[in-house]
């Protein structure tokens, strides 16, 4: 890196180093801080002048760091002859504005913060013209949005800078957002973010067909950041800022960095029929409109604002032209815009400053009474309206030269006639701002009589009235080098073109439009009370009043559609859920693929015909009648024993057996629990929403209807050949299913006793919160006498199930044995065992079974999972990975050759666990009936055999 | 399972333990009075855990057979999650205090749920995934719902859990699916029967029910719902829980399940994901601007982020996991800051949500007003703040994988989406005089408040070197 190299990244960081400065010089005065400020400004330009003569030599200085190389992105920096100019600008203007602001504001204001803010903007601004990497300048460009921000939120006291400052930064900062996908896209077509590499990339971006998307969203932050029509409006309101600010960010530089950009990109992205159309218009546009409304603004800074937003509109008119001399001209008289408007500005903040007022009505013949304001004032003015001799005059008539010469839409005339229009009201406000301001006669009635400042303050504009003055006539000498290399810059690698920087070019159509603008313009003047007039009662759209309208009506919208979506409802959201499942199901449907079906459908047996009937109508009946939550508990019961019975028919003893056991179990608890809960549901849903209802579940229905039909009408392969394959002689039984659960899926298994522990858990646990909780109260002062049966613990029950029990439990062991090659296994025999010990608590009464058992439900599921787990982990001891089975035949004599499977030994955990967990349910739910005192039986049964007649049922 | 796998596991064993034995602890010493000591202990483990896992390094590893996966882009997710959750926990410890809601059980169920994440962004195979998701899934359902006395905070809870397991279910159906017509549930054998061209239909409802499960989890819309109700609902130290690990694991898990096991067929997954991608990212942007409660527009600000990691994810590209894991990262950084914050405001001592509480914030308070707005600027992506690499990072990613227009989608929304940040930064600078917030910010929220402000402007520096870990992460996955 050479010397130059790094002098370039120190003019960019040092506004970042000094913006330190002045907060720690605070508590030194407003001199101290303001020196403090200037002094790395002042530095940055002397670097900067450094560079200076390279630059003109044509030349470009570069600079780079390595930064997220990743992510495309580096800190570097170029300096060509634009950004010589726009850095000069910046850097020089800095200088006078911190002088400036010294004096106009006040002692009271945080002067350290405001010059931090003023530097870090500086810096940011610096930024944008130098960078040579987009995602860096887009950085710099956000920066300035929000430095700006905290400037013109500065005085946030001021109720009308509160708005100005929002418009500001939603209007700009979401401009420069969408900048950021137009530059993406364009550095994805030029394959590499480095600004300097883009540039050489043009016909290949133009040829793009994202050319079109690029260019509007890369306008998109141009235009808005320029204050460019439609989106004029935030820049007026942003005045609302000290006048330092104003004339700062608001006029010299923050709304140019639009203008750059387009003069940045204008060899990659000008030339298109789409540019000229889109900026070319939208600049002429801006330019009437805005010195339109500058004429009828009372308000200094209004009227100066608006003209701003007129002259940022001839520049971006000029660039969007297309042609070479244009955009020399644009150049140009971004050069003389600064130079009269900023001192305008400072010339507002100083009768601001002196007279306590910016309204136009309450001031006049300021002539006298601030002889050297009004030089200044006059000047820069007559340069605003483009009076020869000063440099506007210049500009102006190259730029009526290059309108003149255009087309637009086959017409000869729509652009300079426009463009007349535009110089005519510009000479007529401008001749407004001296005539309304500084001549008529001296009045009694000013807010405070006002008189010429002190030197400090009027110096900064002076400086600049006398540039007005040396460019209008010496042009060539002045700026003519500057021009010359830095419109190069902006054209590219094309020659200059031919123009010439002079006051006289001889009577020729500018001059002709020139005459016609300010004769015109004094006319306007002359009529102005009455145009007033009429321009008040005139209907307008205020743009302000649009983008609030804009914007609530934006927000009552987002908040009537989620307030409509999102309402809480969670029915609302599972029909959302299941009709975007739905969909993504059909989107996976036309993303797969299929082949033809390979199987004929088998001919249906008549019982089958049956049970699916019985199926769909008993699922219907619960849909139906699913309120009466008996009558619905008891038709799922009957849909579990069709899904059992199908089983059994399909060969899967196995499952069979499981689901007709977890069938009865599940719907003894379940009318157990129902008991104590209201026998009917209530109505909650219109009809309407039912029927919205029923469509999404009958299209998930039959979704997953046709999908399973759609399977089973094809071979797949599928994963039951490898059980088939390995049960016997991976896990030593000939009942797969069996195998399965407690070898292959031995975790799943294992799993699931834990889970179903847990479950039994916590309904036991949630029982005793609720009885120590305010139901138990309830429970208490319930009266159940009315609905309760004669005959509860009738005879022939209590008698069968003593007799069923021993068998039962028999069966339970013969089904736990043979699980291991026949339809069984622990879990089955789990569920059957206790569907014995459950019967004998129907038949007797919870109290009096439960004084009958010894073991504690908890520590039976404990064991369950125990047992399991460690039967799994013996495997370690065998070397295998856990829950491997090991299994051998062993011959006791007398019986006969049997087979012994670790496995077993982990069945015997699962039918403790599931015998636990049920029993524990069981014995929770009871609990509620005896919150509710219910009597608790001594005997057996109600009904005493051995003593007839005698009634033996005991309360207690 | 040799004593190998349990080194690769060992992370996870460790934090496991701390759980059970910090709960066995909690039940027969002084419960809830224990609970702040259990808290802190719980911070420190998961910082030296999250230590030990950015220290390891090395090489891919399996355990358990294929169900357990250790590599790069596991460690930079679990790091991302124990230092989130530790930085969540214990700028809650304050809130919870005052509010009575310290129980010793929260560090724990958090530690779990931070166990349940650890797992899933190591799964190799959908029984793991399945796991793991459960077991966050089942400790953040109670969490939801730690306010019993709350009808709000209940019915969080619950809307969570019914939602939520309706999910998992839609997301088992998928597995099994996949598993019924693959013949295997470990990702690499899925990865090996998937191939280019044509996908068969039983595998190809698998991956679309997996994928609805998972957009359940990072609230992608239409599976979103959930997420403004629990976070309004939840305390706020909850909601910030919400709003950080949880989205890191599920954003993980989901670039892990769609390449690990499908990565042969991108185009398959990368349009569905693109879609949710762009419905998440203009919701949230929308639904935001109406907003009036902070947590609610945390909520829609949440679902819009992950719209955007999803752009990154929909890329398919190795470019496009390092950019959703930059995305992640920073976001999660994001919302520490912005939560601590949203922790501390309060007014007579009660605990406030409303926007309109904030109204002229940066008169009375400039420094965390100035704080605050860089975080929200840093959340709507604006430049200069780290919330814009982010962004940029994924929609370059999009854009070099041929999805310019989900880009172009993307900055759409993103300004949209800025509006309602900027809005509450209006707010701060110049709203009307109104009563004002206490001044009262414990240090621990100060602490990670400005730090995490600060980070947002010091980071873009290098971005802490993030993006080479993400990029490293990102290598391990795409391969």
């Amino acid at each position: 890196m050479t010397d130059e190299n790094s002098v370039l990244l120190i003019i960019v960081l040092l506004p970042f180093i000094g913006a330190l400065l002045p907060g720690v010089m605070i508590r030194g005065g407003r001199t101290v801080c303001a020196t403090f400020t200037s002094l790395p400004t002042a530095l940055a330009l002397l670097l900067l002048l450094l560079l200076a003569p390279a630059v003109m030599r044509g030349e470009t200085v570069h600079a780079s760091l390595e930064w997220l190389p990743q992510l495309g992105l580096s800190a570097s920096f170029f300096l060509d002859g634009l950004g010589l100019l726009f850095a000069g600008m910046i850097l020089g203007m800095g200088l006078l504005i911190t002088l400036y602001a010294r004096f106009y504001l006040s002692g009271d204001d945080p002067m350290g913060v405001f010059y931090t803010y003023l530097l870090l903007f500086q810096g940011a601004m610096l930024g944008i013209v130098l960078s040579d990497n987009i995602l860096l300048l887009l950085i710099f460009w956000e920066l300035t949005s929000l430095s700006s921000f905290l400037l013109i939120g500065f005085w946030s006291h001021l109720p009308e800078g509160r708005q100005g400052a929002r418009m500001a930064l939603v209007v700009t900062g979401a401009g420069g957002l969408a900048m950021i996908a137009g530059m993406l896209i364009l550095g994805d077509i030029a394959g590499s973010y480095q600004i300097s590499e883009i540039l050489m990339a043009g016909d290949a971006i133009r040829a793009s067909e994202w050319y079109l998307p690029a260019l509007i969203l890369i306008l998109l932050g141009a235009f808005t950041k320029s204050a460019q029509f439609p989106f004029h409006f935030w820049l007026p309101h942003a005045m609302a800022a000290p006048t330092p600010v104003s004339a700062y960010l608001h006029s010299a530089t923050m709304v140019k960095a639009g203008v750059f950009l387009m003069a940045r990109m204008w060899p990659v992205l000008a030339g298109t029929d789409a540019w000229f159309y889109i900026v070319a218009t939208t600049g002429l546009v801006t330019m009437v409109l805005g010195a339109l409304i500058a004429l009828f603004k009372d308000d200094l800074k209004a009227l100066l604002a608006f003209s701003t937003v007129s002259h940022l509109g001839l520049l971006t008119m000029l660039l969007g032209l297309g042609t070479p001399f244009a955009a020399v001209v644009a150049v140009f008289h971004i050069i003389n815009h600064l130079t009269f408007k900023a001192a305008l500005f400072m010339i507002a903040g100083i009768v601001d400053h002196e007279a306590h007022t910016r309204d136009i009505k309450r001031l006049g013949g300021l002539r006298r009474l601030m002889p050297v304001t009004f030089v200044i004032g006059t000047i820069t003015a007559l340069s605003m309206a483009g009076i020869p001799l000063f440099n506007g005059f210049l500009s102006k008539e190259m730029m009526l030269d290059a309108a003149q010469q255009t087309e637009w839409a086959g017409s000869q005339f729509a652009v300079p006639v426009l463009a007349t229009i535009g110089a005519l009201l510009s000479v007529a406000y401008s001749l407004r701002f001296i005539g309304h301001v500084f001549l008529g006669p001296v009045r009694s009635d000013y807010p405070s009589t006002p008189h010429d400042p002190a030197f400090g303050m009027w110096a900064a504009p002076a400086l600049l009235a006398t540039l007005v003055v040396l460019i209008g006539i010496l042009p060539v000498v002045i700026v003519g080098p500057l021009v010359a290399v830095a419109g190069a810059a902006v054209i590219g690698g094309e020659p200059l073109p031919h123009y010439s920087l002079k006051i006289w070019h001889g009577v020729n159509p500018a001059l002709v439009m020139s005459v016609i603008a300010v004769g015109g313009g004094l006319v306007l003047l002359a009529l102005h009370s009455r145009l007033d007039r009429i321009w008040n009662a005139l209907p307008r759209p205020e743009a302000k009043a649009i983008f609030d309208a804009l914007v609530d009506g934006m927000a009552a919208l987002s908040r009537d559609l989620i307030e409509r979506s999102h309402n809480g409802a969670i029915s609302r959201y599972l029909a959302i859920l299941f009709a975007a499942t739905v969909a993504l199901g059909l989107v996976a449907f036309a993303g797969g693929s299929m082949g033809l079906p390979s199987r004929a459908l088998l001919p249906v047996a008549p019982p089958v015909v049956v049970g699916w009937v019985l199926l769909i109508a008993a699922a219907l009946f619960v849909v139906v009648m699913h309120r009466h939550r008996f009558l619905a508990l008891v038709v799922i019961g009957v849909i579990g024993l069709m899904i059992s019975v199908g089983f059994a028919y399909l060969s899967a003893p196995d499952l069979a057996l499981t689901q007709i056991s977890v069938e009865t179990v599940t719907i003894m608890l379940l009318l157990l629990a129902l008991h104590f809960l209201p026998k009917t549901s209530p109505k909650e849903s219109s009809t309407l929403l039912r029927l919205r209802d029923a469509g999404i579940a009958i299209a998930a229905g039959l979704s997953v209807a046709s999908l399973a039909y759609a399977f089973m009408l094809r071979d797949v392969s599928t994963i039951s050949g490898y059980h088939l394959a390995n049960s016997y002689e991976g896990g030593g039984g000939t009942n797969v299913v069996n195998v399965i659960l407690v070898d292959f899926r031995g975790y799943d298994t294992y799993g699931e006793i834990i889970v179903l522990g847990i479950a039994g858990l916590v309904i036991f646990a949630l029982m005793e919160a609720l009885l120590k909780g305010p139901a138990a109260q309830r429970l208490r002062t319930t009266d159940l006498s009315d609905n309760r049966s004669r005959d509860r613990h009738p005879l022939m029950m209590v008698v069968a199930t003593r007799v069923m029990m021993p068998i039962a439990v028999m069966v339970g062991i013969y089904i736990f044995l043979r699980g291991h090659n026949q339809p069984g296994g622990g879990f089955v025999a789990g569920l059957v065992i206790s569907i014995a010990l459950l019967m004998q608590y129907m038949a007797s009464g919870f109290a009096w079974a439960q004084l009958r058992q010894r073991v504690e439900y908890h520590a039976m599921i404990g064991w369950g999972v125990v047992i399991a787990g460690l039967t799994g982990a013996g495997a370690w001891l065998a070397g295998k990975p856990f829950l491997t089975s090991a299994f051998g035949y062993v011959h006791l004599p007398p019986i006969e050759e049997f087979e012994l499977a670790t496995a077993m030994i982990f069945d015997l955990g699962v039918f403790l666990a599931v015998l636990g967990a049920v029993m524990l349910m069981l014995y929770s739910l009871s609990r509620i009936a005896r919150s509710a005192r219910e009597p608790v039986n001594a005997e057996p049964m109600d009904y005493d055999p051995t003593a007839r007649g005698k009634a033996t049922r005991k309360d207690t | 399972m040799t004593s190998a796998d349990f080194s690769i596991i060992l992370p996870e064993l460790l934090l496991a333990l701390f759980a059970m034995i910090a709960l066995l602890a909690g039940v027969w010493t002084g419960k809830d009075k224990v609970a702040r000591p259990i808290l802190w202990a719980t911070v420190a483990v998961m910082l030296v855990l999250a230590a030990l896992i950015a220290v390891a390094g090395g090489a891919s590893r399996t355990a358990f057979g294929g169900l357990f996966l250790d590599d790069a882009f596991a460690r930079f997710a679990k790091v991302a999650v124990l230092l989130s959750a530790a930085a969540v926990l214990a700028m809650s410890v304050d809130y919870l205090t005052r509010r009575g809601l310290l129980r010793f059980e929260y560090p724990i169920l958090i530690a779990l749920a931070v166990v349940g994440m650890m797992m899933m962004v190591s799964a190799g195979d959908l029984m793991s995934l399945y796991l793991g998701l459960e077991l966050q899934s089942l400790a953040l359902y109670i969490v939801a719902a730690l306010r019993r006395d709350s009808v709000k905070s209940t019915e969080a809870g619950l809307k969570y859990f019914v939602l939520g397991a309706l999910s998992s279910g839609l997301l088992l159906y998928g597995a099994s699916l996949t598993y019924g017509f693959a013949g295997t549930t470990e990702f690499a054998g899925i990865l090996s029967v998937v191939r280019e061209g044509e996908m068969p239909l039983g595998l190809m409802f698998g991956l679309v029910f997996l994928i609805t499960g998972l957009a359940f989890k990072v609230s992608a819309v239409p599976f979103h719902m959930w997420t403004p109700d629990v976070y309004e609902g939840s305390p706020t130290p909850v909601t910030a829980f919400f709003a950080t690990a949880p989205k890191i694991a599920a954003m993980a898990l989901f670039a892990r399940l769609v390449h690990d096991a499908f990565g042969t067929v991108p185009g398959d997954w990368g349009q569905v994901v693109a879609a949710l991608a762009v419905a998440s990212m203009f919701l949230g942007a929308i639904a935001a601007i109406g907003q009036k409660n902070i947590k609610r527009l945390m909520a829609y600000s949440s679902i819009s982020h992950m719209g955007f990691a999803l752009v990154g994810l929909a890329a398919g590209s190795a470019l496009g996991v390092q950019a959703m894991l930059i995305y992640v990262a920073i976001y999660v950084a994001m919302n520490i800051g912005t939560f601590a914050f949203i922790l501390s405001m309060e007014r007579d001592g009660q605990p406030v949500t409303d926007i309109s509480a904030l109204n002229y914030y940066a008169r009375r308070e400039p420094l965390k007003a100035l704080a605050l707005l860089v975080l929200l600027f840093s959340l709507a992506g604006v430049p200069p703040m780290l919330g814009f690499f982010g962004k940029f990072a994924v929609l370059s990613a999009a854009v070099k994988a041929g999805y310019v227009w989900l880009a172009v989608l993307g900055v759409i929304a993103s300004v949209i989406g800025a509006f309602y940040y900027i809005r509450i930064v209006y707010f701060m600078y110049f709203g009307t005089e109104t009563d004002p917030l206490d001044r009262r910010m414990p240090a621990v929220q100060w602490v990670l408040f400005m730090g995490s402000a600060v980070v947002m402007l010091v980071g873009i520096v290098n971005l802490f070197g993030i993006e080479g870990a993400a990029g490293t992460a990102a290598a391990a996955l795409v391969r």
